[in-house]
């Protein structure tokens, strides 16, 4: 035994240069061990809420995790019933759809600019914009947007969110479109020029499809911000048809009736799996994306 | 107008014969269009983002009362020497830093940890799986993460109270823990609920730092007799070290400047260990009496300021010494 174990170092060698998972390692149980135990608890709560949202409602009031009783028909119940809820969920939709598109035009054509057109200052445009990233903007400056938005007649408006939404990772987006951006190389962009396209046609012939990767990351940051968004959306909005379906979601309690507990767990499932299914498939160009520098903004 | 283009173009080609002039007028020419592409970004950026808070600094030094309808005077630092006299702003800051200092730990410690041992799996279709699960809890946003563990920590209905009292049989109902509503325990619990919730996001992070490192090194020091501890601490750390500082400082300012979980697990009782400095700025803005938002704004920066000093002196703390 003694022996096999100081031979360890050289054999994972061995095995990482064949690579073969090194199976009797006793280290690589403990590790695989370790890692699936984290895997559960990041996945348990999730599963927990998929499970209740098919639980019948007397296997919900006991609290065990697996039902006796499957019953599928809370989601249907929950869509047809609660008068609210296709409103809220339209709202979600709306925001997050014209906040997603916003920012992301803003960030590609400010990156674009940022690298590409060199325009004076642009140097003390990006420091500002990385100081905002460390200074609490979105608490501090609440009280003045509600003001703005008291200004515009925007306040308990659905489509006045979009306007402060639009802001929360606006600084980020612009930080990771540049750092794509700088990824282009300047030939390219220069032989576009040469070659007679404007700054519009080079940004959307050229420069677009080469920054593919980092617009899905700004799509994901974007969506998953505006669609979660709290704290605006319970100041500036009063009642609850103009609200976001996650913010009505925080603010009802489990119980009997419409709400009871399957009914809850089912509407956010039904809030949380396009996030999550979309990630799923997009996590590939995710990846690319951060490893390509998004991780560096 | 074309015709002084078309001069300036001949005078350009004299000088520089061939292709060149014209692309180095396009180039100039690109240059100021640039702001034209910057400006729907800056249109946002200014207007609600570096507008709102010089607005803020500007109430801060009057008596503004969203509500009243008199004037508003300028009252120089009257409100910040009304705030800092206040025993709860001092209270509401040493509570924020209370969170901070049960959440950061763990959140850079756990991840870490958890990035070490994914980096050593070698069969790629685990290792794809294990960034794919990582990464769920990303996905899910901010408000819905809340909602999930506001059930979690339900008292009665809850799993994590069901498995202490019915499976573990640990309490009874009668004395089983009320992880939120502003108990003591509510701090702990949402610091375990961010915990769980940057899991997988830090690890990536510290994933992609580990990536750079080359394989080649911590493997000789193992054949030279290092056991991991020594190489975690000797080959890996300091080559973590510039992603930590990252992680620590951002994750100390979002710490410190946390709010909706607040809202929505703490409530307005200003006992309450969740009525930190953004709890008092909110409740003074937008619910206490006339809504003397110029004494909140006050309020939000000595908040703000205090958290940009610690930040300094993290960012000293923490900077590459090589």
């Amino acid at each position: 035994m003694s022996t096999a174990l100081e031979a360890v170092p050289y054999d994972t060698t061995l095995a990482r240069l064949r690579r073969r998972p090194p199976s009797r390692n006793r280290g690589a149980i403990v590790r695989h061990a370790v890692i699936i135990l984290f895997m559960a608890i990041i996945l348990l709560p999730l599963a927990w809420v998929l499970i209740m949202s098919v639980k019948s409602l007397p296997d919900a009031m006991t609290g065990a995790f697996w039902p006796t009783q499957f019953d599928f028909t809370h989601y249907g119940y929950v869509l047809h019933n609660i008068a609210t809820l296709p409103i809220n969920l339209f709202n979600s939709i709306y925001v997050t759809t014209s906040t997603v598109i916003i920012t992301s035009i803003c960030a590609v054509l400010a990156g674009y600019a940022l690298v590409h057109l060199r325009p004076r200052g642009g140097g003390v445009l990006v420091a500002i914009l990385l100081m905002s990233l460390y200074f609490p903007v979105r608490v501090v400056s609440l009280i003045a947007v509600y003001q703005i938005q008291n200004f515009l007649g925007l306040i308990n408006s659905t489509s006045g969110l979009i306007l402060p939404y639009v802001t929360l990772n606006l600084a980020i987006s612009v930080l990771i479109m540049r750092s794509m951006f700088q990824l282009v190389p300047r030939e390219l962009i220069e032989a576009a020029t040469i070659d007679g396209a404007g700054p519009w046609r080079t940004l959307w012939m050229v420069g677009l499809p080469m920054v593919r990767n980092g617009l899905v990351v700004i799509f994901i940051v974007n969506f998953v911000t505006a669609w979660g968004e709290y704290l605006l959306c319970m100041t500036l909005t009063n009642d609850q048809v103009r609200r976001t379906m996650p913010v009505v979601l925080a603010s009802v309690e489990g119980g009997l009736g419409e709400w009871s507990w399957p009914n809850l767990a089912a509407v956010y499932v039904i809030v949380v799996a396009p996030a999550v299914i979309a990630f799923c498939f997009a996590q590939k160009l995710f990846f690319k994306g951060l490893n390509e520098g998004a991780l560096k903004g | 107008m074309a015709e002084t283009l078309a001069s300036s173009e001949v005078g350009l080609s004299r000088r520089w014969p061939g292709r060149r002039p014209s692309l180095r007028l396009t180039l100039l020419r690109q240059r100021a269009g640039a702001w034209l592409f910057l400006l729907p970004a800056l249109v946002f950026f200014i207007g609600y983002q570096i507008y709102p808070i010089i607005r803020v600094i500007w109430i801060s030094f009057t008596d503004y009362q969203f509500l009243s309808t008199k004037p508003a005077h300028w009252i120089w630092f009257a409100n910040y020497a009304e705030a800092l006299r206040d025993p709860l702003m001092w209270e509401s800051l040493w509570r924020a830093a209370l969170f901070t200092i049960m959440f950061l730990p763990g959140a850079i410690a756990l991840p870490l940890l958890l990035a070490v041992l994914v980096d050593r799996v070698t069969n790629a279709h685990l290792a794809t799986l294990y960034r794919l699960v990582l990464l769920i809890p990303a996905a899910i946003p901010s408000t819905l993460v809340f909602v999930l563990w506001k059930w979690m920590y339900n008292f009665q209905t809850g799993p994590i109270n069901h498995l202490l009292v019915s499976t573990l049989g640990v309490f009874t109902f009668r004395d089983a823990p009320q992880w939120l509503g502003g108990t003591p325990l509510t701090l702990p619990s949402i610091a375990i609920m961010e915990v769980w919730w940057g899991l997988g996001y830090h690890t990536i992070f510290f994933l992609a730092g580990l990536a750079a490192i080359p394989k080649d090194l911590p493997e000789a020091a193992r054949i030279d007799g290092a056991n991991e501890w020594q190489v975690f601490w000797h080959i890996i750390r300091p080559r973590l070290a510039p992603i930590m500082m990252i992680l620590v400082v951002l994750r100390f300012g979002t710490a410190m400047a946390v709010i909706d979980e607040y809202l929505i697990f703490g409530g307005f009782n200003r006992q309450s260990p969740t009525y930190t400095w953004t709890m008092f700025m909110y409740d003074e803005a937008f619910r206490e009496g006339l809504w003397r938002q110029g004494f909140a704004a006050a309020i939000g920066m000595i908040g703000a300021i205090a958290m940009m000093i610690v930040m300094l002196m993290l960012l000293r703390i923490f900077r590459p010494r090589d």
